[in-house]
């Protein structure tokens, strides 16, 4: 009796020791469990109001419409709460508009969570959207993209968020990514021109490092934030990439395991930041507005407002006599189903309306000023190259007028960008494989080995 | 009659609200966590339905879930044993009487009252080899001219880590302790001294029997909050490299929230509590036989 009770107890020290225990997240899928019931009774009661909301609608009230953008800047939120949300009110008093901007470190779980709860936002704004379809959680974008905004996304664009002959999402904007290099230590270092080639760079570093050896000569982020992006730069352009020709996986190519063997080098060399594996894309950013990286593979928009680096862009260095591949990221807008909507044509009609809003020339051109990154339709990439001065961007990028030069230039290097396969199903894996033979590749395993392995995994 | 009849029930009347709110609050989620743990979950995230233990053989056919736990292992039983060992020796210390005792007091209770966050944020940036102040603060004294690398390899992360951990538990094995002695009456000492016992001997023979109930639960309640831990690990290194710093806490974070593998993830969880389960039963079958050897 007295080992049932010492267990009993045991048990219950347990429960509330892990339930309450040590940090915020120590427990998380206890704490998920405890959210999901806390959002469970949520849902519950959101759906008693949405049959009232149906109810009111009937005698003509609002459609709600509930919307998820990811965090993009520190600014975002002004932008959608001060100008996005009240011009849309003002234009759509029909639509009860409803915005909540959540960082990328938490959208996932946010969403997740959503979704367990049948809680799905009516819009979300993420990167990936092939395991949405595959619950059949997406409305196909044609249901609700206009004819006039269908004709001005860009083409590259739309047929990118395809699956299956079917456009399951609208691009929401671009980035993108070359080499930038500082000029004043490139010419300090006698290195005459930005590296071409590998060998190029590597000779480059060789100089730079002898120069001065306070200055780290290249740039390499192979963490869990972002190391896919580092498989993309070296891989594409040594001729290998994610895929074949025919779209199948292709993640163990000659060409990938020779990509994975130049990283290692150049941190086994010094040329990089000494721990690549954890040392994400912005503290290296950072280091190279202070003028104490000299080169790195950036976004378009990384160049902080208060640095006064005499910075170049340049092609992406290659390999194996390859031309160079720019490298294009896109994140995307898609609609989820809602059967327990009262008035589906409302709230299509709610959609369409918040997509045409947004994508109108003058608001979308803002945002992207705004934000720092590149249109994905035909009318702003025009625009914005002669009128970017209109708009301003962010308090956090100095919130000085716009540069046309800035769209210009990259808008142009747009079309010929390779992106990610993310509409394809495996991708999460694909993504987080990448990283983790990144990784293990760095902490000595064979890449080749590592590749074969991963390759086995995700195509069998 | 009636009365004995009340005075069986009388303490289960008052155990009764915290059993409701253990009920409602932590047994219906880990109810759930359970049921989760054997339910086919998509990415995206929506239940499917019943999947029996798949969930179960793909994490124990995982080498990255063997090498979880014995990190687990490591961390648990490194951070709750070093800090138990140097929580008690500073714990004696501060049991002496000496200048500014109250404010060295103060001062050992920081790492336990400040966010575990912040503190890992702060280690970090202290031991960051490119950025970090610790290469800084050695470089201006002269005692190194180029950036050491403090953290090489998986290994070396992971000791810091621990590290980290022990820094922040020791305050509170600390005062545990601390409490203990001070409730020790110093005639036990002072008989000691007559008979001439040594340092050793009033250690082992009147201090450490007399604190076995205060080092017992700040044992037991630092295994399960170290076994738990999440915030250190995951704001160091996430994990990396290749998953090799990982608890089950992190790992579990990230089969979810990373991976999208939901039932994994609810899967590890059951096996984590499992294992607490069973260090909170001994300590308890232990405490109940100690207290019926006391009687």
């Amino acid at each position: 009796m007295k080992k049932i009770l010492a267990m009993t107890l045991a048990v219950s020290m347990v429960l509330g020791l892990t339930a309450c225990g040590g940090s915020g997240s120590s427990s998380s899928t206890e704490t998920t469990a405890a959210a999901t019931e806390a959002a469970t009774e949520a849902a519950t009661e959101a759906a008693a109001e949405t049959e009232t909301e149906a109810a009111a609608e009937a005698t003509g009230d609002k459609v709600p419409l509930n919307v998820i953008i990811s965090q993009y800047g520190n600014n975002t939120q002004e932008w959608w709460d001060g100008v996005f949300v009240p011009g849309f009110a003002e234009a759509h008093p029909e639509v009860d508009l409803t915005v909540e901007i959540v960082s990328w470190n938490d959208l996932y779980t946010v969403v997740a969570n959503r979704i367990t709860n049948n809680d799905a936002p009516d819009i979300l704004n993420i990167d990936t959207f092939a395991d949405y379809v595959a619950d059949d959680l997406l409305m196909p974008a044609e249901d609700y993209t206009s004819d006039e905004l269908k004709a001005k996304i860009i083409p590259s664009f739309w047929n990118a968020n395809e699956l299956d002959g079917t456009v399951w999402a609208l691009p929401i904007l671009a980035s993108v990514r070359s080499l930038f290099y500082n000029k004043d230590i490139l010419e300090a270092a006698g290195v005459e021109n930005p590296p071409t080639t590998w060998d190029e760079v590597k000779d480059a570093c060789a100089k730079i490092k002898a120069y001065n050896p306070d200055i780290t000569p290249w740039s390499l982020d192979v963490s869990s934030d972002e190391g896919q992006a580092a498989f993309g730069y070296y891989t594409w352009n040594n001729g290998g990439g994610f895929v074949d020709e025919s779209g199948n996986w292709a993640l163990n190519s000659d060409a990938n395991v020779e990509s994975l063997n130049f990283i290692k080098e150049m941190v086994d060399a010094g040329y990089c930041f000494a721990d690549p594996m954890n040392a994400t894309r912005y503290p290296q950013q950072d280091a190279f507005n202070a003028g104490s990286l000299a080169m790195m593979i950036g976004p378009c928009n990384m160049i902080s407002a208060d640095s006064d680096v005499n910075y170049g862009v340049a092609p992406m260095p290659t390999n194996g006599g390859n031309s160079p591949v720019a490298f294009g990221v896109c994140d995307r807008l898609m609609a989820f189903k809602d059967d327990s909507a009262p008035d589906q044509d409302a709230r299509t009609a709610a959609i369409s309306a918040f997509f045409d809003y947004f994508y109108d020339q003058e608001v979308y051109s803002e945002y992207m000023v705004y934000e720092g990154f590149l249109p994905v339709t035909s009318d702003s990439s025009e625009y914005l190259p002669e009128n970017a001065e209109k708009f301003n961007k962010c308090e956090a990028n100095g919130g000085t007028p716009g540069e046309n030069d800035y769209f210009a230039t990259w808008c142009g290097m747009l079309a010929d960008c390779d992106f990610y396969p993310a509409s394809r199903a495996e991708w999460i894996d694909v993504k987080q494989g990448v990283i983790d033979a990144e990784q293990q590749v760095l902490e000595g395993a064979d890449a080749k080995e590592v590749l074969d392995a991963l390759q086995e995994d995700i195509a069998g | 009659m009636k009365k004995s009849a009340f005075k069986k029930i009388e303490p289960y009347i008052w155990m009764l609200p915290s059993i409701i709110l253990m009920v409602t609050m932590i047994a219906v989620p880990v109810f759930t966590v359970f049921k989760l743990s054997v339910s086919d979950i998509s990415r995206s995230g929506v239940v499917k339905g019943f999947s029996g233990l798949e969930n179960f053989q793909s994490i124990f056919a995982s080498a990255k879930f063997w090498h979880t736990l014995q990190n687990t292992l490591v961390w648990t039983v490194v951070v709750v044993g070093m800090s138990t060992l140097l929580g008690f020796i500073i714990a004696m210390v501060l049991n002496q009487n000496f200048a500014c005792r109250k404010i060295v007091r103060a001062i050992v209770v920081f790492p336990w009252a400040t966010s575990l966050i912040i503190q890992s944020i702060v280690w970090k940036y202290i031991i960051t080899a490119d950025f970090g102040s610790l290469n800084v603060i050695l470089k201006k004294l002269g005692i190194i001219s180029r950036n050491i690398n403090w953290t090489p390899n998986a290994a070396a992360y992971f000791a810091w880590e621990c590290w980290i951990g022990i820094f922040v538990t020791i305050p509170f094995v600390t005062f545990c302790v601390l409490s203990g002695l001070q409730s020790i009456d110093d005639t036990y000492y002072e008989a000691a001294d007559i008979d001439g016992a040594s340092f050793w001997q009033k250690l082992y023979r009147i201090t450490l029997p007399l604190l076995r109930p205060n080092l017992t639960v700040s044992t037991v309640l630092n295994i399960i909050y170290v076994f738990n831990s999440f915030p250190i690990i995951w704001t160091i290194t996430k994990g990396d490299p290749a998953d090799k710093t990982h608890t089950l806490a992190t790992y579990l974070y990230k089969l979810a929230f990373t991976n999208g593998r939901m039932g994994q993830a609810a899967a590890v969880s059951v096996v984590g509590f499992v294992i607490l389960c069973f260090c909170a039963g001994i300590y308890m079958i232990l405490s109940l036989r100690a207290e019926k050897e006391e009687q």
